[in-house]
């Protein structure tokens, strides 16, 4: 059943880049769980698909864009709007939570404008909602691995600062931490995982697979370490499992690999019945 | 009901319009003082699910056909919002886990449902942006029944749902049957999304829901101004968004999205101007 993966170079591009998402999205989720910002994923997701339907409505007016992968806006979209977010928690100073819904919901708005007058409406459209097998070339994978590369260098270097801002956010800035200048290192990661994720997962679903394995992680594990360590399990067998059913089932992937972390989840929940994490 | 019947296509749409744009800025005046505004998106998602589920099985048995999807969809975002409630209990100390889950859970099974059933992707595209002129009769009668029923909820059980937003303990003190009301405001929640959903679509229902609050919340001095303001936001945005969406030829539901924000925009620099 795999062993087609490996004999088509789209289906093997499709699968490394699940393998590598399915590391990077649940490792990056745990940290956005815990400093309780699951979802700023949704929001940001929301506005990169703002950013893609951008970049095809110029690449119809200026050739100069056609050739440009629509992520990198995508992924400057989001970056875009991770910084109007904390903006709006200033001005909504008694609901700091509605921060995340306008920009969601302006992010969709804008984004179905702009593919309405690209005349995006079109299965194209669809492998960016809900993710695709087959759309994934030989580009997507190599941005998404420097991606990974990037992404994985920064959490090494920066792990304690991290968990240290992730848990005790005073203590962290008294000891002279750049508290502003790993807070915006740590948006524009997300900004970034999320747009390679998108290519596999889908628009729509890059922020489940941040925060789902990390829901059942979190059910079984008595350390951070331990929830890094089966989020990133739970992640891996959701995006294998997922490729590898909606490829033979012909099934949008995005789809399929949520609902496997989904099962996941339910069992972890049937297991671990009565306790409150 | 028999004026309904004789009404264009898109008299249906601009009706179905303004009652959207009247009823959904009030639920999110509720939403907003208890907040939980984000509850929107996750319930707008799990409705997805349901319509979706609803033409797979109109396609798979006969016997459901004559059923309009929008009920299924009714009923998922329903079990939805009760799901929500209990795994906040479940996740005791991580209780905003619960929205992402079932937001993700929805558009999983949807997606799942959606490329099983083998309809024509442009079809589902109706449902997730909106379309105003895809309103059919039976649509448009079951968009004013769904908001005369939620209007009624809410004017009977005004000052319930009031003091509850503000106060759970004191409302439970003062014998209000806090448990009773918050199943019966999930019910309304459901109602309005479900409702909504056909003129804005899926993705956007949640902006009809927060963006004209979020702007009156600026300006307002009170509930009742936050209610008002909150509904001359909703018609501004919504007859502004059909209008300007028939001349530029855009999807309806995007307009309706970015009338809105101009009109936060617009609030956020009164605001300004009032404080200088």
């Amino acid at each position: 059943m795999i062993s087609v993966f490996f004999q088509y170079d789209f289906l093997m591009y499709a699968m490394f880049t699940g393998i590598m998402v399915g590391f990077l999205a649940p490792f990056l989720g745990v940290f956005l769980v815990v400093r309780r910002m699951s979802l700023i994923a949704d929001a940001l997701s929301h506005v990169t698909l703002t950013g893609i339907a951008f970049s095809l409505l110029l690449g119809r007016h200026f050739s100069l864009f056609q050739g440009l992968n629509p992520l990198y806006l995508g992924a400057g979209f989001s970056v875009g709007a991770s910084l109007l977010i904390e903006r709006l928690r200033n001005v909504y100073t008694y609901y700091k939570e509605l921060a995340i819904p306008i920009i969601l919901s302006a992010g969709i708005g804008l984004g179905v404008v702009f593919i309405s007058l690209a005349d995006g409406f079109t299965n194209d459209l669809f492998s960016y909602l809900f993710g695709s097998v087959v759309t994934i070339t030989q580009s997507d994978f190599r941005l998404i691995a420097a991606i990974t590369l990037f992404v994985s260098g920064f959490i090494i270097l920066f792990y304690k600062e991290l968990f240290f801002l992730s848990f005790d956010e005073e203590q962290a800035i008294i000891s002279g931490m750049p508290k502003r200048f790993i807070q915006w290192m740590f948006i524009i990661i997300v900004a970034l995982v999320i747009a390679a994720s998108m290519r596999v997962v889908g628009i729509l679903l890059v922020s489940s697979l941040m925060t789902i394995p990390v829901a059942s992680a979190m059910r079984l594990a008595k350390g951070f370490k331990q929830t890094f360590i089966y989020a990133v399990i739970f992640g891996e067998i959701s995006v294998i499992v997922g490729l590898v059913a909606s490829f033979h089932l012909n099934l949008a992937p995005g789809g399929t690999i949520v609902m496997i972390a989904v099962l996941i989840l339910l069992i972890t929940l049937f297991f671990t019945r009565g306790r409150h994490t | 009901m028999e004026w309904l019947e004789s009404l264009t296509f898109i008299q249906r749409g601009v009706i179905a319009g303004v009652v959207i744009g009247f009823v959904s800025p009030i639920l999110g005046a509720f939403l907003l003082v208890r907040r939980i505004t984000i509850i929107s998106e996750a319930l707008s998602h799990i409705t997805l699910t349901g319509i979706a589920a609803g033409i797979f099985m109109s396609q798979a048995i006969a016997f459901v056909s004559f059923l309009n999807p929008l009920y299924m969809g009714f009923l998922f975002s329903l079990i939805g919002s009760l799901l929500i409630e209990k795994l906040r209990q479940w996740y005791k100390h991580f209780e905003e886990l619960a929205i992402p889950i079932i937001l993700s859970t929805g558009v999983g099974l949807s997606a799942i449902l959606m490329s099983a059933s083998g309809s024509a992707t442009t079809e589902w595209y109706n449902y997730l942006f909106g379309s105003i002129i895809t309103v059919s009769l039976a649509d448009l009668s079951f968009i004013i029944i769904t908001a005369l029923l939620a209007i009624a909820i809410m004017s009977f059980m005004y000052k319930e749902f009031l003091v509850i937003s503000f106060d759970q303990e004191f409302a439970s003190v003062s014998g209000v049957p806090v448990k009773r009301m918050n199943i019966l405001f999930s019910v309304l929640i459901a109602l309005v999304i479900s409702m909504a959903m056909k003129v804005v679509g899926i993705l956007l229902v949640g902006a009809m829901i927060t963006l004209p609050v979020a702007a009156s919340i600026q300006i307002a001095k009170s509930f009742r101004q936050i209610l008002l303001l909150g509904i001359v936001f909703g018609q501004v945005s919504m007859i502004g968004g059909i209008i300007s969406s028939y001349y530029l030829n855009v999807a309806t539901g995007g307009m309706v999205v970015v009338v809105s924000i101009l009109l936060l925009m617009l609030a956020m620099g009164i605001k300004k101007l009032q404080h200088a």
